[in-house]
């Protein structure tokens, strides 16, 4: 088990090494310095409290996305519905927070249930077609994606929109917002909120229900073989709608932590990028809980320092884009590593046991393949 | 687990701490030059519309001046999303910043405090604090321009040109600078039709509001929809939505029906030539956003920056208008419009900013 943590970990940092590596190509092709440039991207992203506070803002909801998606892949589930159920989740936290005026413990107490419940609706519905009549869940998720993107655009413009703007909704009152006054001047007015804390607490618990419960056990179990574990008398089906239900949660809180946590109100027309970053941060945190939450800071340190980078050096804005992107990409590809990794270790035995066989021929072939 | 978690957090603020004394180095920049950001609104810089004509503006009086100039480009378009970048134009020595557009209206409000030392542009926007009550500090000034009068001339001048028949109208999002335009186009067109002998129509179906900035397609098809009811000219003020239009008017003239557009903002000719020189664009309802971003930078430089003030381009300082060379108008036209810019100009002729019993 242990060794198995270590190994993963080693499996991630060389996915980011290479990720980096391609980037400081980028940056070279471009004529800027790499080195210059990664030292301005990660001063951006933590040189002083405030961008800290920023750059922790940013990774909320890719924490929870990231969460959703590997919480998913545990139960064999593909679930890039991540933006839709985000997306209901702020609209019913929005809708809540623009209808009642309650004190705030209350209200947030209301808001963060009905996210969870709105995100988790969102996920029923592919995991009930799913284990009902076989649907594809990547199908239904987009799908359910779409339809969130379209009542948000119906829904926020006939019934909250703002004085004058057609296509957001009003401000979130203070009393309905994740950003409380002391967190704000901790950091030094950054947009960090309470929705962080709410993501360390979702990252324990979803780690505590895989790890230490019968229903964490079931859903693994059906993910690892569906036919097994039913033989095993596990409801497969209760189970794959369980576990979308919460993969759903988990999004359906990240849009609470959008959008009245670090957005100041609606915006129609938008699906969210993080929920289909939460896809990478999962597979480059090895869908564990864990690291997911570090995958999701490392990637809030890309995006927030990016622009700090661009402001500094001499490299477009879009093209520092690809940048980020670039990397995002290759720290993904960790599944592939992993596969030459598991090569090369048994090349390596194979070595110790006939003496010294053609390494570097694995080596090449291994960056090769991690590069393509 | 959790140990490993907390070993990389400390290591993570140990990195951070260690940048932060790089980032305060590289921070102490060479002082003296003004250095001049932008930081553009939703869509590229190369959108033939809002962002270019600001950027066209800084980039102008970056050569002429000798300033160093760059934009950014936020992640999203959230008041979070562009305070992030103000504030990354800041620390790199930035402190004369031009943000264009209304969705800057909240984020310039906390600006102006944050950054005391930096000054401010905001252009088609007041910064408020999220009630829309005006709050312009002294480093900031607000630029607003009369897109009324602007839709108002290229409505006579269209009506000019095409003497009779049907016009059409597409909106980005309802807005108050693209209803303006869409009022003060109307206003024209009736101007012409009751002074100066044109018959052209405006059918209510034939004014339509698509509700976005960007969705190219579904501008094609409203304007298809529209050229098959008939309509000559369709006013597109709506970004990208409107090159939807501009690229399905192209390949209607390539077919060689005789249809044409009104571009926007800036002059859009280049953007709707289909064969050689020959462009679907007649004319275009133009703000100077350029020239209007240039003179703030050029006012700075002075030591006159208007802070504190709400400005707005009309008729009377030239600020709004159709391009200088229309190859599409015929001299008479061209020189017709000119008379009516003038009585404008002169208070003779009022063109209202608000609805009334116009279409939408």
């Amino acid at each position: 088990m242990k060794k198995e943590m270590r190994k993963e970990y080693t499996i991630a940092l060389v996915a980011v090494g290479l990720g980096l590596l391609a980037g400081a190509l980028l940056m070279l092709v471009t004529g800027n310095n790499p080195i210059l440039g990664f030292i301005y991207l990660i001063s951006g992203g933590l040189m002083n409290i405030e961008r800290i506070g920023n750059t922790l803002a940013t990774a909320t909801p890719l924490i929870f996305t990231g969460l959703s998606v590997a919480f998913a892949f545990k139960t064999g589930l593909f679930n890039i519905g991540g933006a839709g159920q985000m997306l209901i989740g702020g609209l019913c936290a929005t809708v809540i927070g623009l209808t009642l005026n309650w004190p705030k413990p209350l209200l947030l107490t209301v808001i963060i249930i009905a996210s969870a419940l709105g995100g988790a609706l969102w996920g029923l519905v592919p995991g009930w077609l799913k284990a009902k009549f076989n649907v594809h869940e990547v199908v239904c998720t987009i799908m359910m994606n779409w339809i969130a993107y379209w009542s948000v655009y119906y829904i926020i413009p006939a019934y909250f929109k703002g004085a004058y703007l057609e296509t957001e909704s009003r401000r979130i009152p203070e009393a309905a917002s994740l950003k409380v006054g002391w967190l704000t001047d901790l950091f030094r007015g950054s947009y960090i909120n309470l929705g962080f804390f709410l993501a360390i607490i979702a990252v324990v618990v979803i780690a505590y229900i895989l790890e230490r419960t019968t229903l964490g056990y079931e859903l693994k179990a059906v993910g690892l073989n569906r036919y097994a574990a039913e033989y095993a008398g596990i409801q497969s089906n209760r189970n794959i709608i369980l576990s979308m239900m919460i993969a759903g949660a988990c999004a359906g809180l990240g849009g609470a932590a959008f959008y009245v946590g670090y957005a100041s109100n609606m915006q129609i027309g938008v699906l969210p990028s993080q929920g289909f970053d939460g896809v990478a941060v999962s597979l480059l945190g090895a869908n564990s809980p864990w690291g997911v939450f570090m995958a999701a800071i490392f990637f809030g340190v890309l995006h927030s320092g990016k622009g700090f980078m661009n402001a500094m050096t001499q490299v477009p804005p879009e093209i520092a884009d690809s940048i980020i992107a670039t990397i995002i990409y290759f720290s993904a590809t960790s599944v592939l590593i992993e596969k030459y990794w598991g090569r090369l270790q048994k090349r390596l035995a194979e070595k110790e046991k006939t003496g010294p066989p053609l390494v570097a021929e694995e080596e090449i072939k291994e960056k090769v393949g991690g590069a393509s | 687990m959790v140990k490993k978690v907390l070993v990389v957090l400390v290591i993570l603020v140990v990195a951070a701490l260690i940048l932060f004394n790089v980032g305060e180095k590289t921070g102490v920049l060479k002082k003296g030059r003004l250095k001049i950001g932008m930081v553009t609104d939703a869509g590229t810089i190369d959108d033939k519309s809002f962002n270019q004509g600001t950027w066209e503006g800084v980039k102008q009086a970056g050569e002429d001046l000798g300033l160093e100039i760059k934009y950014l480009k936020p992640a999203g378009t959230t008041e979070a999303d562009y305070m992030k970048e103000i504030g990354n134009l800041y620390d790199a020595g930035f402190k004369f910043i031009v943000c264009p557009g209304f969705k800057f209206e909240t984020a310039i409000f906390q600006a102006q405090d944050k950054y005391p030392d930096a000054k401010f542009v905001i252009i088609d926007g007041n910064p408020h604090a999220g009630d829309y009550v005006p709050v312009v500090k002294e480093n900031t000034v607000s630029i607003f321009f009369a897109e009324h009068e602007s839709g108002f001339v290229a409505g006579v001048a269209t009506a000019l040109q095409l003497k009779e028949g049907e016009l059409g109208y597409i909106g980005g999002m309802e807005i108050p600078a693209v209803q303006k335009f869409n009022w003060g186009f109307q206003q024209g067109v009736k101007y012409a039709n009751e002074n100066l002998g044109t018959k052209m129509v405006i059918r209510p179906e034939n004014v339509i509001y698509q509700g976005s900035f960007d969705n190219v397609a579904a501008g094609q098809q409203l304007a298809a929809q529209m050229y098959d009811r008939g309509v000559k000219a369709i006013f597109a003020a709506a970004g990208g939505v409107g090159i939807g239009a501009i690229n399905e008017a192209k390949s209607r003239m390539k077919a060689g029906e005789e249809v044409w557009v009104i571009g926007v903002d800036v002059d859009q000719y280049a953007e709707g030539i289909y064969d050689g020189e020959k462009s679907i664009i007649l004319t275009s309802a133009m703000k100077q956003i350029k020239k209007a971003t240039y003179d703030m930078i050029k006012f700075e430089t002075e030591g006159k920056f208007p802070g504190g003030q709400i400005l707005t381009f009309d008729a009377t300082n030239d600020g709004v208008g159709i391009p200088e060379n229309n190859p599409n108008l015929s001299a008479a036209v061209e020189s017709k419009v000119a008379e009516v810019y003038a009585k404008l100009k002169s208070g003779e002729i009022v063109v209202a900013d608000v609805q009334g019993d116009l279409i939408r």
